[in-house]
């Protein structure tokens, strides 16, 4: 109870707005697990008996998008911030319950450029700058689209600033029915239009 | 001090009083005299001489009315810079003065330049995370591992997402779709994965059997994604499809080597006639030649050896079967 009260105050902060509030849940169409869906996200007729059932969330026809893998590349330029970083992700998806596959640190890159000193003239004086690059890669391990969703919002939002990230997404999918079979066998007559022409 | 300034500052003292009963602590003592009231401006500077009037003593900061078991969401709800009236801890950041130490928290710049995440404490992160697992759905427990992925959801999409600071939001990286389909899950025959694979050439990896298809020329992610399973399609129908100019395919184009109708078992029957001829056996027709054992082995050899490259097996292969062909043992 007090953290959806928390929750709800956030929700009227300025770092969660609306859109968590609007969250559309995808149900999963295939899934040996229905009764757990069914049981938890009820429709509105039976909320007098599961009280607990958070109204904000609705559940769509969609069939669930399926994630093989996460990976978030985070960028930086301090290593201490990163690794505070890393520990907020690391326990964020423990805490939705999401498979963390591998944590590892790229080594890091730098990039030197050498300028003159001096406005005009002076060419023998240079001033050298360095720009120092720190990486962290978290790789998180079969993800489905709300799930996947909710974490990546949760953990951009709370990036902090001067970090970038990048998320790769590995969606798999099932072949498309138009692959399945050649479509030469079913279509007769264009074939033989084909061949004449 | 005159009469009716001595009550503006009284009836000043009284409202100061009530706003700051929580702020008095014990180690604070008792509210001074009306004439130095702390946290009032006072409005009258007529008494230039009395310096002590004009000044101004902080109120303590929060840390000192904190408590030790104080629920520290409530103090860095949200993403803040660093407050060091609000953080009760003794931070000291900064390079040290000369045989000293690093400069205190207050007043510390390299404190509120570097990003804190004081918001996001281990139970901040637990509340937040209790709030948003409602809206989590579970992975099928019947995909537990990558082969089960594999055998049912074959084709794999990569798409990559930027998230970076700056004047815009977007990157022109984030719309290229990576798409990769084993060619062992479509379903092709011989002729039609053959042709394929010369039709997309580099994009197939012949170890792994991984079809890549790397598209980035629409300007919308969605785009390229339709635009790749489009490809996909049109490679998989013409790849089933014979045309008339495919019979000229000669023996430099095949991807592998077929031994049947080529110069090596044109030699062989030779030999293998020439030697029945001289040792006048009764004439043997080529059919009974090739499905004899000696040139079965032989044939083997030669496929193995010019499709595997040349190994210590296989060359010890080609031998024995060379030596069973035309009848020498002696040799070692």
């Amino acid at each position: 109870m007090a953290a959806r009260c928390l929750w709800r105050r956030l929700c009227q902060g300025s770092s969660f707005p609306v859109s968590y509030a609007s969250r559309v849940m995808q149900k999963q169409c295939f899934l040996p697990n229905m009764d757990l869906v069914g049981g938890r996200f009820s429709g509105s007729h039976v909320h007098t008996e599961e009280p607990k059932t958070n109204p904000l969330v609705s559940i769509s026809d969609e069939p669930e998008v399926l994630y093989r893998r996460l990976s978030l590349l985070v960028k930086g330029h301090d290593r201490a911030v990163l690794d505070s970083y890393e520990y907020f992700a690391v326990l964020a998806a423990k805490e939705l319950g999401i498979t963390v596959e591998k944590v590892h640190k790229p080594p890091k890159k730098i990039e030197r450029l050498t300028l003159l000193k001096s406005v005009h003239i002076y060419k023998k004086h240079r001033v050298q700058y360095e720009m120092r690059t720190h990486y962290t890669c978290l790789e998180l391990k079969h993800l489905t689209g709300s799930t996947a969703a909710v974490y990546l919002e949760y953990v951009e939002r709370n990036l902090p600033e001067g970090v970038a990230m990048e998320v790769k997404k590995t969606k798999i999918e099932k072949i498309p029915e138009h692959i399945q079979e050649p479509v030469w066998d079913t279509l007769p007559q264009v074939e033989e239009a084909e061949v004449k022409s | 001090m005159f009469q009716f300034e001595k009550q503006a500052v009284a009836e000043n003292m009284m409202s100061a009083e009530i706003y700051y009963q929580q702020v008095v602590t014990s180690s604070w003592g008792s509210l001074n005299t009306s004439d130095e009231i702390s946290g009032i401006h006072t409005v009258s500077t007529r008494r230039r001489g009395r310096m002590s009037q004009l000044i101004r003593s902080h109120i303590p900061p929060r840390t000192e009315r904190m408590a030790v078991d104080q629920d520290w969401s409530s103090v860095y709800p949200t993403a803040a810079a660093f407050k060091p009236a609000s953080v009760p801890l003794p931070i000291r950041m900064g390079y040290p003065v000369k045989g000293g130490v690093p400069p205190p928290k207050e007043g510390n710049l390299e404190l509120i330049k570097i990003p804190n995440f004081l918001h996001l404490t281990p139970p901040a992160i637990k509340k937040h995370c209790a709030a948003l697992r409602d809206f989590c759905t579970e992975w099928p427990s019947a995909l537990d591992g990558d082969e089960k992925c594999e055998q049912h959801f074959p084709v794999e999409i990569e798409t990559v997402d930027y998230v970076s600071a700056g004047t815009s939001i977007r990157n022109p990286k984030a719309r290229i779709v990576t798409l990769r389909v084993k060619l062992s899950n479509l379903n092709l025959d011989d002729h039609a994965k053959k042709k394929l694979i010369k039709l997309v050439g580099k994009r197939y990896c012949k170890d792994t059997d991984v079809l890549t298809i790397i598209t980035d020329r629409c300007p919308l992610r969605r785009q390229n994604y339709d635009y790749g399973i489009h490809l996909l399609t049109v490679l998989y129908h013409e790849s089933w499809k014979t045309e008339a100019w495919e019979s000229e395919k000669t023996e430099e184009d095949m991807e592998e080597y077929i031994w049947e109708n080529s110069s090596s078992q044109k030699n062989a029957l030779d030999t293998l006639l020439q030697i029945k001829a001289t040792e006048n056996v009764s004439n043997v027709t080529k059919e009974e030649l090739l499905a004899s054992e000696v040139v079965r082995n032989y044939r083997n050899s030669v496929i193995a050896l010019k499709n595997e490259g040349e190994t210590e097996s296989n060359m010890s292969q080609y031998k024995e079967s060379v030596k069973k062909l035309l009848n020498i043992q002696a040799l070692p």
